[in-house]
């Protein structure tokens, strides 16, 4: 086992070596993409908290829609996707349970890639 | 020959007298395009202009002579934009084809916008004002338009960006059930094609605006510029992209929908409800997988940039927003 720091901790040690340190001694367009590679191991660091969880919260929404508790979340969203390309109407009820499901697992991703977005909930 | 010298040859020959280049600027650089302000002098007149240079022709969209003409037939039509004073294709005087034109004070940076249009409390002006540039340039006959301008086939503009937003769906390197979500839905709702296609500018939007305390001054980067449905335009400056944080004020965050579609009516635009949400849907899904496909340009080594790498993990936003347009009833 690898002693401390843990590897979301040193993510953050990263993410702020970057920010503090990197993004002052950089100019130009260096500059937006060390800004994005700060932002991008954020990112990551809140994937590795949150990710299991939201995953297997995903996965269990989908198999709810899906009616398929054995599949796993890549093979559920494979399936998904192609029964919504397939044109056969899907019904009122089922499009909402569809929507919602989704729209939960949007704000999910949000959580992870960008914190905040879904604050707006207009158009 | 540098930018500097190449500029005052040029413009020497175009005076008919010897011309100095001064306050060369490199104002932004994109992939296309690089936009350089100087000021020339002259014995008998001095200005301050704007060249557009184009480094490589074989990236470009719309060859710059088009882009100039274009720009010269929205200018006539009334919509604020640069006045271009002459088209140079002769790639070896600085580096690439380039046109020169009238170089318009203001702010373009887009959060710097929003803020001098909230200090001046002129959002609803902006916004009406945006609204009346593009009727006037929906306005203008298509048949004066470029011959280079692209045409959707078959004159079937929904159609033809269905097909392709369907394309860049199927390419995805991963399904996104929420693109599928919002395929689908773009499918199921897709309205009759435009009566009339009109030419569109189809990047008008915070960022290509130059803005001053009272208000717009000029629209710029014409290179996406085509034959098409104008409520395709009048859509895109309201998806959330364009709003940089003000979310509320859906046309660009200068302001609601309200003063945006007066101006755009008053100008003599004809607005479609249902072609206007239609085209937000569609530009915020074909904005995703736009997004989606840089991520790809960067995995299969065509465009290594960890900005590239950093697109695809905003697909989320674009899903989310995506969902946000497109509720069951």
């Amino acid at each position: 086992m690898q002693y401390r720091p843990t590897t979301t901790e040193l993510l953050s040690d990263v993410a702020a070596l970057l920010e503090n340190e990197v993004l002052d001694a950089v100019t130009g367009p260096l500059q937006h993409r060390v800004r994005v590679a700060a932002n991008l191991v954020r990112v990551v660091e809140r994937e590795l908290l949150l990710a299991p969880t939201l995953a297997e919260e995903e996965r269990y929404r989908l198999a709810l829609v899906l009616n398929d508790f054995d599949a796993d979340l890549a093979d559920l969203r494979t399936r998904l996707a192609a029964r919504l390309d397939d044109p056969e109407p899907l019904g009122a009820p089922w499009t909402r349970a569809i929507y919602d499901a989704l729209r939960a697992t949007a704000r999910d991703d949000l959580a992870i890639a960008k914190p905040g977005y879904e604050a707006w909930t207009g158009e | 020959m540098n930018t500097a010298d190449g500029l005052a040859a040029w413009l020497s020959a175009e005076w008919g007298e010897p011309v100095t280049i001064g306050g060369l600027d490199q104002s932004s650089a994109g992939a296309r395009r690089t936009n350089v302000l100087f000021e020339a002098r002259g014995a008998s007149r001095s200005a301050r202009l704007a060249a557009t240079i184009v480094p490589s022709a074989e990236i470009q969209i719309l060859d710059v002579a088009s882009e100039a003409e274009v720009r010269d037939v929205a200018e006539r039509g009334g919509v604020p934009v640069p006045h271009v004073h002459g088209v140079c294709l002769d790639p070896d005087v600085v580096g690439g084809p380039f046109f020169v034109s009238d170089r318009v004070d203001g702010e373009t940076i887009p959060r710097r916008v929003l803020r001098l249009v909230a200090q001046g409390g002129v959002g609803a002006r902006v916004a009406a004002q945006i609204g009346q540039a593009l009727a006037r340039l929906h306005a203008v006959d298509p048949r004066t338009a470029p011959v280079a301008l692209p045409r959707p086939p078959g004159a079937r503009p929904i159609d033809h960006a269905l097909d392709l937003v369907h394309t860049a769906v199927a390419g995805l390197l991963q399904p996104e059930p929420a693109f599928s979500y919002g395929l689908r839905w773009l499918r199921e709702h897709r309205p009759s094609e435009p009566v009339a296609l009109t030419i569109v500018h189809s990047d008008v939007r915070n960022g290509n605006l130059i803005v001053g305390p009272e208000g717009l001054r000029a629209i710029l980067d014409w290179e996406g510029a085509r034959i098409g449905d104008p409520m395709e335009d009048v859509a895109w400056p309201c998806t959330r992209m364009w709003r940089f944080g003000e979310d509320a004020s859906t046309v660009g965050g200068f302001a609601g929908i309200e003063p945006y579609r007066a101006g755009y009516e008053s100008a003599g635009g004809t607005w479609d409800e249902e072609r206007f949400r239609w085209w937000r849907v569609l530009e915020t899904l074909r904005w995703g997988t736009g997004l989606a496909g840089q991520a790809a340009a960067h995995l299969d080594g065509r465009f290594r940039s960890i900005v590239m790498a950093g697109s695809g993990r905003r697909v989320p936003e674009l899903a989310y927003d995506l969902l946000s347009l497109t509720r069951p009833a």
